[in-house]
C-alpha cells in the first residue's frame, strides 16, 4: 500500500516538474512574442501618471494599481532578460566563438578582476555539447602592455594545444631585455613581428580549429566503430568470424592514431592527420606485417571517411 | 629456466620466481588482506595469468611417491589447476585467519616460487586496496626544441611555441625506457590498467644485481643486501593527457626506508633511482628519429589522491578550471543555445537546493522555497545569524564553485604556501596558523577598499613582469618594497580545501575577502604566493 502511495507521489512530483518546465518554455515564448512586447510597452509611459495623481483618493485601488505596475515593470525587466538571452543564443548558435564577461571573484586577482571570457562552441552529432571556455586576463603592467591578454583559465582537454597557441598569437609583451631570449631563437621575422602583437582573433579561430578538428576525429571513430559493427550483436553469418574487427580504439590523446583489432589477433594502428586523412596504416598478424589485410581495410581510400563508407558496405 | 646468469642488459622477465620465505615475497604479501589474497590468488588461477603463476602441481608419475614422502606435508600438492581453485573458493566461502591463506600460498601451492609476476600483482592489490598508499607527483611532458648544435652541447630548450601533444605508447615506452636503465641494476616492468580510474599504471621493480636470472634474487648466494636495495616506482599514465604520476619509490624493506627521501640529485645508485627514472622516462617518450623531444616539467602538486590528480592533470575539461571557475567545467550542466529558457543565475538555485534537489528547476519555485526556508519564530540576532550562514554558505559556493566537498574523494592532503608579500603596515601579524588565515583576510580587505585597490593592482601589475619568470621555478629574491616575513603555511588534513570550505561556510574565514589561492583553483600543494597569487600563473597550465 506504502508503495503504491509512493509510486503516486513520485508519478505526480515529475509530473509537476514536467508541467513546470513546459511552463518555463511557455513564458520564455510569450514574453518575447511581438503582441506581448506591444502590450507592455504601449501604455507603459501613461501608468505612471495615472497612479500619481490618484494616490491621495483611494487607497485600495491606489494600491493594487501600484502593484500592477511593479508587476508591469517587472515583467519587462523579465522580457528585456530574455530578449538579450535570445539573441545571446542566437549569436552563440550562429557564431561558433562568443565572448562574454566576467569577474575573477578573487579580492587578489590582476586588473580589478576583469575578466573576457571565449566561448567556443562545438556540434558533434546534430547537437551542441557543451562549450569550451577560455578565460583570459590582462596582468601587464605598463601603458603599453596593459593590453595585452593572458590565458587566465580554461577547460579545454589537455589534448587541445592551447599552450602553443597561445604563445604564437597572444605572446607575452616585450619588456626591457624580458623575453629576448626567445625572440633570439626564433630567427625568423614573422615570429619576430608576433612577438610584439597579439592577434586575439587568430588566436580564437585557431584554437577553434583545433577544437572543431577534434571533435570530428572522435565522431569518425565512433563512425567507424558503427560501420564496423562493433557494439551491437554479432550476427556472425556472411564473413568469417576470424576476418572481423573486434575492436577499434583511440590510442592517443589527439586522438589521431587508430588501435584496430581483429578477432584473429592481428592488430594494426591507423595514423590520421589533422582533418582525417590517412597517413599510414601497419597491420601486424602472427607471421609479421600483413600488408594484405591493410589493402583490404583501405581499398584505396584517402581519408577516413571512405573507410566508414566501405565497412558499412562491407557489414 | 636459464642455467647461466650472465649480466645483461635485458629487463627480468616476469617468470622469474622468488623464493616465497624472501623478505620481500612476505612483505608483499603479508600486507594483503584475506580477502584480497583469496582474490589475487584466484586471479593467479585465472587462464590468462596462469602461464606466468603456475602453482605446484603433483605429477602422475610420482604418486606414489609422494603418498610416503610428504605424509606430513599439511599443504598436499593437488593434481590440477581446477582442484586448486577449488580450495581456494572454499576457503572464499568460509571464515578463517589470513595467515591461513598465506601459509597456504607461500608453504603449500607456491612453495617453488611466486613469480615476478604474481609479486607484482600482489603489490597492484594492495595499491587498489590502500588508494592513498603513494604519494604522487604529477609532471607534465613538454615538447623540446630541437637542438641547434649537432654537438647537442646547449641545453636544449622548451618549445613554448609546438603543438605536439606527447603521445604515449606503453611497448615502445618499455622498451626505451629499458635502454636507459643502467645494466648494473635489473628492473621488472609490470602494466595494469587501473581498476576505477582512466589511468595506465606501470610498476618497475628494481633490483640491484646485474643478472636476470633468479640467481639475482636469491639470498642464499648473494647478502640480502641487494634485495634490500631493491625497490618499487609505479608511474602512472592518465588517459589522454600529458602528464605523467610518479610515485615515491619506496623499500622493499623498512630498515632502508630512510633512503627514500628524495633529495634532487641524491647521493648513492639505488637512491639516486627516482632521479634516473625522472632523466630516462623523457627519452622513452620521445623520438628523435621524428624530431620530437621532451622533458619532465614538474607541475607542483603532490599528492596521495589519485582521483585528485586525474581530476586536475587528467584528460578532462577541469584540468585548469579549478575551484569557482570549475561552472565553466561541469560536464552535467546542459548548456545549448537552443535552449531558449532563461537559464537561472548560478548562485540563485542555493535556496532551493538547501532541503531537497528536485526543486533545482523552476524560477517560480525559488520564491516558495525561500519563504520555507525562514521559520515564523525568529529573534532578530537569530534572524541575523541565519541570514549571515545563508551569505557564508553562497559566498563559499560562489568561491569554490561544486570542488572541494567533503565527501568527494578528491583531496589534497598538504598544501605548503610561502608567503612573499610586504608586511602589511600598521596592522598585527600573528605567528599561529589559524590567525594566519584571518590575517590573509584582513589584508585583503585593506585592498578590496575601492580606493586602495588601484594602486595595489598597480604595484602588482609592476611585477608581474619578475612573475613570468617564474615558470621554470627560479625564485629571486627582491628586498625592496617593505619588510617582507618569510611566513610560510602549511595545511594538513584529509582533504585540505574541503576544510577551508567548511571554515569559509561557518563564517570562520571571510569567503570575499580569502584570495584564490585558498579555493585551490591554482591546482598546486607547493606554491609562493606574491600580491596574494600564487606565482606564475600556475591555473592556467600555460
Amino acid at each position: 500500500m506504502a508503495s503504491t502511495l509512493d509510486d503516486e507521489i513520485e508519478d505526480l512530483q515529475t509530473k509537476v516538474s514536467s508541467l513546470k518546465r513546459q511552463i518555463r518554455i511557455h513564458t520564455s515564448t510569450l514574453i518575447t512574442a511581438p503582441s506581448t512586447r506591444l502590450l507592455l510597452t504601449e501604455d507603459e509611459p501613461s501608468t505612471p501618471s495615472l497612479t500619481l495623481p490618484r494616490a491621495g483618493n483611494n487607497n485600495h485601488n491606489n494600491s493594487s494599481s501600484i502593484t500592477d505596475s511593479l508587476l508591469k515593470q517587472k515583467l519587462v525587466s523579465q522580457s528585456a532578460l530574455q530578449q538579450a538571452h535570445n539573441q545571446q543564443c542566437l549569436y552563440r548558435a550562429c557564431a561558433g566563438i562568443t565572448t562574454f564577461r566576467a569577474r575573477d571573484p578573487d579580492p587578489h586577482a590582476v586588473d580589478g578582476g576583469a575578466i573576457l571570457g571565449l566561448r567556443i562552441e562545438v556540434v558533434s552529432r546534430a547537437r551542441f555539447l557543451r562549450p569550451y571556455y577560455v578565460l583570459l586576463n590582462r596582468p601587464y603592467p605598463g601603458p603599453e602592455a596593459s593590453r595585452h591578454l593572458r590565458v587566465h583559465r580554461h577547460t579545454l582537454p589537455p589534448c587541445i594545444p592551447l599552450a602553443g597557441l597561445a604563445a604564437r598569437y597572444l605572446p607575452a609583451p616585450t619588456v626591457g631585455g624580458k623575453s629576448g631570449s626567445s625572440s633570439r631563437e626564433d630567427g625568423d621575422a614573422g615570429a619576430a613581428r608576433a612577438q610584439q602583437k597579439q592577434d586575439l582573433a587568430r588566436f580564437a579561430r585557431a584554437l577553434r580549429r583545433e577544437v572543431v578538428r577534434y571533435h570530428h576525429r572522435l565522431g569518425i571513430i565512433a563512425d567507424l566503430k558503427k560501420a564496423a559493427g562493433l557494439g551491437r550483436p554479432r550476427s556472425g553469418e556472411g564473413e568469417s568470424p576470424e576476418r572481423q574487427l573486434v575492436d577499434i580504439s583511440p590510442a592517443d590523446a589527439e586522438a589521431k592514431q587508430l588501435t584496430i583489432e581483429w578477432a584473429d589477433g592481428r592488430t594494426g594502428r591507423l595514423v590520421m592527420g589533422d582533418d582525417g586523412e590517412i597517413l599510414k596504416l601497419v597491420v601486424v598478424g602472427e607471421n609479421g606485417r600483413d600488408r594484405e589485410a591493410g589493402r583490404d581495410l583501405l581499398g584505396g581510400a584517402v581519408r577516413v571517411e571512405d573507410v566508414v563508407k566501405r565497412l558499412a558496405t562491407l557489414v | 629456466m636459464a642455467r647461466l646468469s650472465v649480466p645483461t642488459t635485458a629487463r627480468l622477465p616476469s617468470s622469474v620466481r622468488v623464493d616465497p620465505s624472501h623478505p620481500t615475497a612476505t612483505k608483499i604479501l603479508g600486507r594483503l588482506s584475506r580477502s584480497s589474497l583469496l582474490s589475487i590468488a584466484l586471479d593467479w588461477l585465472d587462464d590468462s595469468n596462469l602461464p606466468l603463476a603456475q602453482p605446484y602441481l603433483r605429477r602422475d608419475s610420482d604418486d606414489e611417491e609422494f603418498e610416503n614422502e610428504d605424509a606430513d606435508d599439511l599443504y598436499p600438492p593437488e593434481r590440477s589447476v581446477e582442484a586448486v581453485r577449488e580450495i581456494y573458493f572454499s576457503l572464499q566461502a568460509r571464515k578463517g585467519s589470513k595467515r591461513e591463506v598465506l601459509d597456504r600460498i607461500t608453504e603449500g601451492d607456491w612453495r617453488h616460487g611466486l613469480t615476478l609476476y604474481q609479486l607484482a600483482m600482489a603489490d597492484l592489490q594492495y595499491l587498489y586496496d590502500h588508494p592513498t598508499s603513494q604519494q604522487w607527483s604529477a609532471y607534465r611532458v613538454v615538447p623540446l626544441k630541437a637542438p641547434r648544435d649537432s654537438d647537442g652541447e646547449e641545453p636544449p630548450e622548451v618549445d613554448k611555441q609546438s603543438l605536439t601533444i606527447p603521445r604515449f605508447h606503453p611497448s615502445t615506452f618499455l622498451k626505451t625506457l629499458q635502454a636507459q636503465v643502467l645494466p648494473d641494476i635489473k628492473a621488472h616492468y609490470n602494466f595494469d590498467a587501473h581498476k576505477s580510474l582512466p589511468l595506465l599504471l606501470l610498476r618497475i621493480f628494481i633490483l640491484d644485481s646485474p643478472y636476470n636470472t633468479n640467481l639475482g634474487l636469491q639470498t642464499t648466494t648473494i647478502t640480502t643486501t641487494n634485495f634490500d636495495a631493491s625497490r618499487t616506482v609505479y608511474i602512472a599514465f592518465p588517459d589522454a593527457s600529458p602528464h605523467i604520476f610518479i610515485s615515491k619509490p619506496q623499500t622493499t624493506t623498512v630498515s632502508s626506508s630512510t633512503a627514500s627521501s628524495i633529495a634532487p640529485g641524491g647521493g648513492g645508485e639505488s637512491k639516486s633511482l627516482r632521479t634516473l627514472l625522472l632523466e630516462g622516462i623523457p627519452k622513452a617518450l620521445s623520438r628523435p628519429l621524428q624530431r620530437q623531444r621532451f622533458t619532465l616539467q614538474s607541475t607542483k602538486l603532490v599528492t596521495r589522491n589519485l582521483a585528485e590528480l586525474v581530476e586536475r592533470r587528467g584528460g578532462g575539461r577541469t584540468n585548469h578550471a579549478a575551484g569557482g571557475w570549475s561552472i565553466y567545467a561541469d560536464e552535467r550542466k546542459r548548456e545549448t543555445p537552443l535552449d531558449l529558457v532563461l537559464p537561472s543565475p548560478p548562485l540563485s538555485s542555493e535556496l532551493s537546493e538547501e532541503g531537497e534537489g528536485g526543486r533545482r528547476d523552476g524560477g517560480g519555485s525559488k520564491s516558495a522555497g525561500g519563504k520555507r526556508v525562514v521559520p515564523p519564530l525568529m529573534s532578530d540576532q537569530e534572524k541575523r545569524e541565519e541570514r549571515a550562514a545563508k551569505r557564508a554558505r553562497l559566498v563559499a559556493r560562489a568561491r569554490f564553485g561544486d570542488t572541494a566537498k567533503v565527501g568527494d574523494g578528491k583531496g589534497v592532503e598538504r598544501v605548503d604556501v610561502v608567503l612573499e608579500d610586504a608586511f602589511p603596515q600598521g596592522e598585527r601579524e600573528n605567528v599561529e596558523e589559524e590567525e594566519e588565515e584571518r590575517d590573509e583576510g584582513d589584508r585583503a580587505a585593506g585592498r578590496s577598499a575601492r580606493g586602495g585597490r588601484k594602486t595595489q593592482v598597480d604595484a602588482a601589475l609592476e611585477r608581474a613582469e619578475e612573475e613570468d619568470e617564474d615558470d621554470d621555478g627560479r625564485r629571486e629574491d627582491q628586498p625592496a618594497g617593505g619588510w617582507r616575513p618569510n611566513v610560510r603555511l602549511t595545511f594538513h588534513g584529509p582533504h585540505v580545501f574541503a576544510g577551508i570550505r567548511q571554515l569559509v561556510e561557518c563564517g570562520i574565514i571571510d569567503g570575499e575577502r580569502m584570495p584564490g589561492w585558498m579555493t585551490g583553483e591554482e591546482g598546486v600543494t607547493i606554491g609562493a604566493v606574491r600580491n596574494g597569487r600564487i606565482r606564475g600563473h600556475k591555473g592556467s597550465g600555460l
